[in-house]
C-alpha cells in the first residue's frame, strides 16, 4: 500500500468516526434529524463522484436511482403502518381514496420488509444497467449521457406522478411506520436512525473507496481520461462503464431508502431535476475527484443553505449568497474544496506525496508549469 | 516475401472507403510470424488507415482480415485487443491525468474483466516488471509523474513502454519516432530490432535511415494500394516505386 493510500484511509476514518461521535454531543432530535438528511445527501454525493469523478460519466439523473430507492423503502413501511387506516382489505390510503380495491402485483412482495431493502438497491441497478446497456453500448458520450440521463429522470418522474393509484402520485407515499430490523427501531427523530445513516455512509465510501484503489478504479479513470485508448488494451469499455453507472445507481439507492427513514415519507420531488442537478453542485464544490470531497461538499453546502434560508438575516438574499458561493468555487478551485486541500497540504509539507492529487517531488523540478485544468 | 515464416496476418483485397472516397484501394499484404515490417508510402497512401482497420478503428468496406487464421472482420476493438494486437497512435495517446505508473497499469492487461479487476489490488508481483519496462525506456525516475507532464518524446516511450506492458504478438506502430532525437531513434531502432522475432511488428514510418535500419521486408503503399514490397535494396531499384514516392535521389535522398 502506497504511503498515499494510507494517509487517505486515515482520513476517511477519521472524518466517518468523528460523524459516528456526533450524537455524543449533540441529543437534541430536531439537530440530528437534520444533521442525518445532510448525511444521506453525502452518501448521494459519493455516488455521483464515482460515475462522474472517476468514470467521467456526468449522470444529470442521479436522482432517479435515489427516487427509486426511496419509494420502494416507502412500499415497505406504508405497508407496515399500523394500523392501515382505511379500507377493509388493509390498502394504504391513498389506493383506497384512487378507487383501489386490491393490492397491486407489484406492491405484493413488499410485505416482507427484506425483500424492499433488496429491492431498494436492486432496482435502480437492474435499471441502471439496462439504461447503461444502450447508452454505452450505444457509445453515447459525453454531453448526450448528460441529456439522455436527465430526460429518463423527468419521464421517471412524470410517471410517479401520473400513476397515482399506485404511487399516490404527487403526495407521495406518507404516514409510514417506523423501520424496525432485528429488534431495532429506527425513529426518524432519534439517535437510532442517525447511526445507522452514519454507518451505511462510512461503508458506503469505504466501498466506493475500494474500487476507485482496485485495478477496475485505475481503468475506470483510464477511461474518463481517454476512453478510446483503453479499448486498444481488450478492455470493455461499455462493461466497465455500466459498472461504475451500476454500482453508483446502487449507492444513491441506499441513500434514497436512508432518505426516506428520515423523512418520513417518499415524494416525487426526490426524483427532482432541481435535487438531481443540486448533486452535481455538491460534487463539483468539494471536489468530484474526490469521494470524501465530494460528500463534505454535500454536507457543507445543504448544511450551509439550511442555515441561511432559516437564519433572518439572510432570509430574502441566501440564494444569491449560494450562487455567488459556487460561481467563486467554479472560477478559482477547479478541483473543488478537496483539490485546494490537497494543494495547501502539498504547500506546507510536500513530501506527503499529496501533491496536485498526484505529482511528487519529480514533478516539482520538472520545468513544465503546472497545468491547472478547465471546469468541465 | 520471407515465405519460410507462417503467414500471422493476411490482408485480402481489404477495401475502406470514407464517404466515397477510397481510402485503401484492395490492399494486399502477408505478414509472417516474428517478422518487422515497415510500412511506408507518400501521404495519403492508406498507411495510418489499413493499421486503423487492422485494429478495429475502421471497419473496412470488404476484404478479409485475417490473424491466426482467424477473421478479425466482425470483432470490436477490444476483441481484437485481446486476440493480440496492441496499437501505438501517431498522435500519442496516454493517459494524461494518470501517473506514469498507472498507466503501465492499465496497459499490463492480462485479466480484461470488469469483476476480475474490482478484487485486484495494490502492485503485487506485476509491479517489478512494470518498473524494469519503465527503466527500459528511461522514465524510472517518472513513474509518479502524471503523463501529461512529460515532452513529447518521453510520452511517445511511455506509449512504446504500454505496448511492452500489454505485450501483444502483433504490434502495430504509427511513426514512432515522430519528435524523437537522432539518439532515441537510435534506441528505438534497438529496441525493434530486440522485439523482432518474438513479436510481429508492422511498423509505419517516414524516417528512410531508421527503416533501412530496422526493416528487412519493406512494403511501399501508394494511392491505397499495395506498390511494391521487397527489401531495401530492391525497393530502391524499383522504377514504380522512384516515380510514386522516392524521387530520383533513392531511398536515402527521401
Amino acid at each position: 500500500m502506497s504511503r498515499r493510500t494510507a494517509v487517505q484511509i486515515a482520513v476517511y476514518g477519521i472524518v466517518c468516526l468523528a460523524i459516528l461521535l456526533v450524537p455524543t454531543f449533540y441529543d437534541d432530535a430536531f439537530v440530528l434529524n437534520k444533521y442525518s438528511r445532510y448525511l444521506v445527501l453525502g452518501i448521494l454525493a459519493i455516488a455521483l463522484s464515482l460515475s462522474w469523478g472517476y468514470t467521467g460519466i456526468l449522470n444529470l439523473g442521479q436522482a432517479t436511482s435515489f427516487g427509486l430507492g426511496s419509494y420502494c423503502m416507502a412500499m415497505g413501511l406504508k405497508l407496515r403502518t399500523v394500523p392501515v387506516h382505511t379500507g377493509s382489505a388493509g390498502l394504504p390510503d391513498f389506493m383506497v381514496w384512487n378507487n383501489v380495491d386490491k393490492l397491486p402485483w407489484f406492491w405484493e412482495p413488499f410485505n416482507s420488509m427484506t425483500f424492499a431493502i433488496f429491492a431498494g438497491i436492486a432496482v435502480p441497478v437492474i435499471f441502471a444497467v439496462l439504461l447503461g446497456w444502450f447508452i454505452f453500448r450505444g457509445r453515447v458520450t459525453g454531453v448526450y449521457v448528460a441529456i439522455i440521463t436527465l430526460a429518463v429522470l423527468v419521464v421517471v418522474n412524470l410517471l410517479i406522478i401520473d400513476q397515482q393509484r399506485f404511487t399516490g402520485g404527487f403526495n407521495g407515499i406518507t404516514d409510514l411506520a417506523q423501520l424496525e430490523i432485528f429488534g431495532l427501531t429506527f425513529d426518524a427523530y432519534g439517535s437510532s436512525s442517525y447511526y445507522l445513516i452514519a454507518v451505511s455512509l462510512t461503508f458506503s465510501l469505504f466501498f466506493a473507496l475500494a474500487i476507485t484503489k482496485s485495478k477496475a478504479g485505475l481503468i475506470l479513470q483510464a477511461i474518463r481520461d481517454q476512453e478510446n485508448r483503453v479499448r486498444y488494451f481488450g478492455y470493455d469499455v461499455a462493461t466497465f462503464k455500466m459498472f461504475s453507472f451500476a454500482v453508483s445507481a446502487g449507492i444513491a439507492g441506499l441513500a434514497g431508502m436512508l432518505y426516506t427513514i428520515v423523512m418520513e415519507f417518499a415524494s416525487p420531488t426526490f426524483l427532482g431535476v432541481p435535487l438531481s442537478l443540486a448533486i452535481v453542485i455538491w460534487c463539483a464544490v468539494g471536489g468530484r475527484q474526490s469521494l470524501l470531497g465530494a460528500m463534505l461538499g454535500a454536507i457543507v453546502v445543504t448544511g450551509m443553505q439550511g442555515a441561511l434560508s432559516e437564519s433572518e438575516t439572510f432570509l430574502d438574499t441566501w440564494t444569491l449568497i449560494m450562487g455567488f458561493l459556487f460561481v467563486v468555487v467554479v472560477l478559482f478551485l477547479p478541483k473543488g474544496l478537496a483539490g485546494a486541500a490537497e494543494m495547501l497540504l502539498d504547500r506546507i509539507w510536500p513530501s506527503a506525496g499529496n501533491g496536485n492529487g498526484r505529482a511528487n517531488k519529480s514533478t516539482s523540478r520538472n520545468t513544465l508549469p503546472r497545468k491547472t485544468e478547465p471546469a468541465e | 516475401m520471407s515465405g519460410d515464416t507462417s503467414s500471422h496476418l493476411v490482408l485480402t483485397d481489404v477495401v475502406v472507403t470514407f464517404n466515397g472516397f477510397q481510402a485503401v484501394n484492395g490492399l494486399h499484404m502477408t505478414v509472417g510470424k516474428g517478422e518487422l515490417r515497415c510500412l511506408i508510402g507518400p501521404n495519403g497512401a492508406g498507411k495510418t488507415t489499413a493499421l486503423d482497420t487492422i485494429c478495429g478503428q475502421t471497419k473496412p468496406a470488404s476484404g478479409k482480415i485475417m490473424f491466426k487464421g482467424k477473421s478479425l472482420n466482425k470483432l470490436e476493438e477490444h476483441q481484437i485487443s485481446r486476440a493480440g494486437i496492441g496499437r501505438k497512435f501517431q498522435v500519442p495517446s496516454v493517459f494524461r491525468e494518470l501517473t506514469v505508473r498507472e498507466n503501465l497499469q492499465v496497459a499490463y492487461c492480462k485479466h480484461t474483466g470488469v469483476l476480475a479487476n474490482a478484487f485486484r489490488f495494490g502492485r503485487g508481483q506485476e509491479a517489478d516488471g512494470l518498473e524494469k519496462l519503465a527503466e527500459l525506456v528511461g522514465l524510472q525516475g517518472q513513474l509518479n509523474t502524471s503523463a501529461g507532464h512529460l515532452s513529447h518524446g518521453q510520452t511517445q516511450w511511455l506509449e512504446i513502454a504500454l505496448l511492452l506492458a500489454q505485450d501483444p504478438e502483433l504490434i502495430l506502430m504509427d511513426e514512432p519516432t515522430a519528435g524523437m532525437t537522432v539518439q532515441e531513434t537510435r534506441k528505438t531502432a534497438d529496441l525493434f530490432n530486440r522485439l523482432k522475432g518474438r513479436h510481429t511488428l508492422i511498423v509505419v514510418e517516414h524516417d528512410m535511415s531508421f527503416v533501412k535500419e530496422i526493416g528487412e521486408v519493406i512494403s511501399v503503399m501508394h494511392q491505397g494500394r499495395m506498390l511494391a514490397e521487397g527489401t531495401a535494396q530492391q525497393i530502391e531499384r524499383n522504377q514504380e516505386v522512384r516515380e510514386a514516392y522516392l524521387g530520383s535521389g533513392g531511398i536515402t535522398g527521401a
